[in-house]
This record gives structure tokens, sequence and C-alpha cells, in this order.
């Protein structure tokens, strides 16, 4: 059998552009904002990691929002909300 | 639209060497592949009127596009016929569209399989199994469709286990699980027509999926009989209570007694859904929700699944045998649900 060419079954996926904000150099005065994913327990989680800012780290407040499930990302109104409302925020998975 | 297929192309210099280089790239389920030359790519695209660079689905998740080059390549390599291209085509759009969900069951610790039913005319034409052996080897349609589809998913889109598929345990419907109804031997309204189809349609079903879950009952000459041996053995099954959608395949003699009395598919999955809840004191008492069992516990009910529409019931299986199976879905309904899509046929 003469040799012959095979066609390669991947793709490379697109390139984003992804930037990072500059993470703030202290916690004092700044607002968090806490994203849920639904599992058990990520909330309480959450919180716990919220108080902490606020009493140990002096951040102004925290507040959470609820993801519709733990396998989409943050909606679009958890984005706008974040955008306006807060400076720093933790997203964690729960289990 | 152009017609000249993009993909890169490796040399070899004979059949076993194509086949080893395709594992040594990892392009495989563990099992040998076709090798993708052009002309049995260009087969397949031509076999379904698809130009090479039609984009078929876009995982968001990845930002990959799944194109018709990539997924004709994928189901030469899984040894499909050019026939079966539509079929492939069709659930490829299925696990594509927004409501399937693609990157909860495609990445999940659960591990699901895309479960497939193959609906209409074309399943008799292509020879999809619905018959003896629903769920085993020894069909081809059957094992190189999935098989085809699984491909796309680790090639194209990504999903390697122990990368971005994280599945647990995973299960055997990972290398193909795709049945078609039964619908010559069926009294009742076949799966893709109860969604919206016209009967001489064909269709394909994929919904995230655990492993099928066979239940006996050689005893009861009855509907509620047997099917409620089935909710006893249903009621804790899979995420009890993430309320995930469940396909319930019954097999040729559960299916002639209960259709004898009468019943339809609604009156299956009524019964179903009624008889599969669990008291809210139970899931407590077995870890499954949280907190100590309170007042109102032993009363209080949580169905199985959020609505009796969530239970797809399907004609399949062998003739013979008082056997028929549940397949409970991944995760819950709201992350991910069963996509029914037209097998198009381009040509006419």
């Amino acid at each position: 059998m003469a040799g012959f060419e095979i066609l390669d079954p991947t793709v490379e996926p697109r390139l984003q552009p992804l930037t990072y904000v500059a993470r703030p150099e202290s916690l004092k005065g700044r607002r968090i904002g806490l994203v849920e994913n639904t599992k058990f327990n990520s909330d309480r989680l959450l919180r716990k990691i919220g108080d902490i800012l606020v009493h140990e780290y002096g951040a102004a407040e925290a507040r959470m929002w609820r993801k519709r499930n733990s396998s989409v990302p943050a909606h679009d109104e958890i984005i706008d909300e974040a955008k306006r409302g807060v400076d720093v925020v933790v997203a964690g998975i729960g289990d | 639209m152009t017609t000249s297929l993009t993909s890169t192309r490796h040399a070899v210099t004979d059949l076993a060497q194509a086949m080893e280089l395709c594992f040594e790239k990892g392009w495989t389920d563990g099992l040998p592949v076709v090798p993708p030359t052009e002309a049995a790519v260009r087969d397949m695209l031509e076999a379904a009127e698809l130009a090479p660079g039609e984009e078929l689905a876009f995982i968001t998740n990845r930002q990959v596009a799944v194109t018709a080059e990539k997924v004709a390549i994928n189901a030469v390599m899984a040894g499909c016929r050019p026939a079966f291209m539509p079929v492939v085509v069709a659930a490829i759009e299925g696990i594509g569209d927004p409501r399937w969900a693609y990157h909860g069951p495609g990445t999940s610790t659960a591990g699901a399989a895309v479960l497939m039913i193959v609906n209409g005319p074309i399943a008799r034409e292509l020879d999809f199994n619905c018959g003896d052996n629903l769920f085993g080897p020894g069909w081809r349609a059957n094992a190189t469709v999935g098989r085809a589809v699984r491909l796309v998913m680790r090639n194209v889109i990504g999903s390697r286990p122990g990368t971005l598929d994280r599945g647990t345990l995973g299960h055997p419907g990972k290398l193909s699980y795709v049945i078609a109804e039964n619908e010559l031997d069926s009294p009742w309204t076949p799966l893709h027509v109860e969604r919206g189809f016209r009967a001489e349609q064909s269709t394909v079903t994929v919904m995230a999926a655990e492993a099928p879950h066979q239940f006996y009952n050689q005893l009861s000459s009855t509907a509620a009989g047997l099917l409620t041996t089935c909710c006893d053995d249903m009621r804790i099954s899979g995420n009890v209570v993430g309320q995930s959608q469940y396909a319930l395949v019954l097999a040729g003699e559960h299916m002639r007694t209960i259709s004898a009395e009468g019943w339809s598919k609604a009156d299956v999955r009524s019964f179903v859904f009624e008889h599969t809840q669990n008291t809210v004191a139970h899931l407590k008492r077995t870890e499954r929700l949280a907190g100590p069992v309170e007042a109102g516990d032993e009363r209080a009910r949580r169905p199985l699944v959020a609505s009796p529409a969530d239970i797809l019931v399907v004609a399949a299986g062998g003739r013979a045998g008082a056997f028929s199976a549940y397949i409970p879905g991944w995760g819950s309904r709201k992350a991910s649900e069963a996509v029914t899509t037209l097998i198009k046929d381009r040509r006419a």
C-alpha cells in the first residue's frame, strides 16, 4: 500500500484577549462581591469568607449573588450589578 | 462557501502506521480508528450535503466552533457509513444547543454520557437497533454514531478524560450510547411526536445520562404492578434531590402488559411521577438533604423529577423478557435538558 495522508481531527480553541484588573493593595473600605454557585454549603463558605474580609481585613461590606446553577457562568445581572457595586469578587465552589 | 478541507495533513506510509499515529496523537477512545483520508471525509460531507466550513455548533465556554469538516473526520474515524452523517450532525446540533448546556455534562465529575434516541423512518433505513440487546454491541449504526459524537467531544471540543472531562467514574455509555425507539411494535406515540415533530420526520434526542438501570418484574400482569416495581427501584436513583430528567425504556413484555390495559405514555408518566416521590424525612435520614428531621417532614414529599414531562418514555428492547430500564439524567433539568433535533435531509 502506497503512502497517504490523513486529516487532523482536532482544533485549537479561539484565543480570547483576557486582561486582569490590578489587585487592590488593601481591602480596607472595599466592597466585596460573593458569587455563590448553588452547591451545598457554598453559601456558608462564602459568607464566612465575607465576614473575615470585613472584620479582619477592613472591607466595607460583603454582598452575595446566587448563580442559576453550578454549571453556568454568572448571569448578566450579576455581572452588571458587580461592575457597578463592588470592587472585589470572590467566587467559590461548595463541594 | 469554499469546498477545500483546511485540516492539517499527516503523511503516513501505510494503514498500520496511520492507526498507530491516531493512538500516539491521543485522537482515539482507546480502540483503533479508521484513518480519515480526504476521500472518506469528502464522502461523509457529501452524504450530508454540507460544506466543510459550515458551523454545526459553537461551544461558548470553550470558544470552539464545531465545523462540518471536523465532524466528518471524526465520523470517519468512528467507522460511520456516510449515510450516518446526518444523524451525527443532528446529535452535535443537540449537544450544542444552549438547553443541553454542554459545559456541565461535558465536564462534570458526575460522569454523564450522551444518550441518543433515534426516531422516525431513518432509524429503520439505517438499521439502528431498537430490539434485542438494546444497549449492547453488534449494530454498526448504534456503535459508530455514538462513538463519532464522543470523538468530536474529545478531539474538537477538548473533553478529554482527566483534563476537561473530569468524570469521577464515567460509564461504558461514554463509548457509545445510542438506541432507537421500536416504533413498529409500539402501541404508543413515538417520542419525537410527543416532542413536537411529525411521525414521518426523523430526529435524534440527546440526553446527558447515567448508565441504564435494569429492573425486573416477572410476576405482575398489570401495568400498575410492574410499574410499582420500577418506581420502588427508581425512587432512590441518580441525583435524587437534583431533579434531573429520566428516560424510561420499556421493552417488549412490559410494553405489551402496560398497553393491554390501555395505558398511554402520559399515563405511565403520571404513575411514575406520583410513585417515585420521597418524603423529606427519608431524604434527611439518608443524608441526601441536610438538617434534622422536623415536624412535617414525614408528610412533605419531594418528587424525583420536577414534572411528569421530565420522564421520557421510550418503547425499545427485546420482545422476550420481563425487563425494562430507567436511565437517570445528569445533575438537574435546570442545568441540562434533553434536546430533540431534526435529522435534516439536505439533499431534498
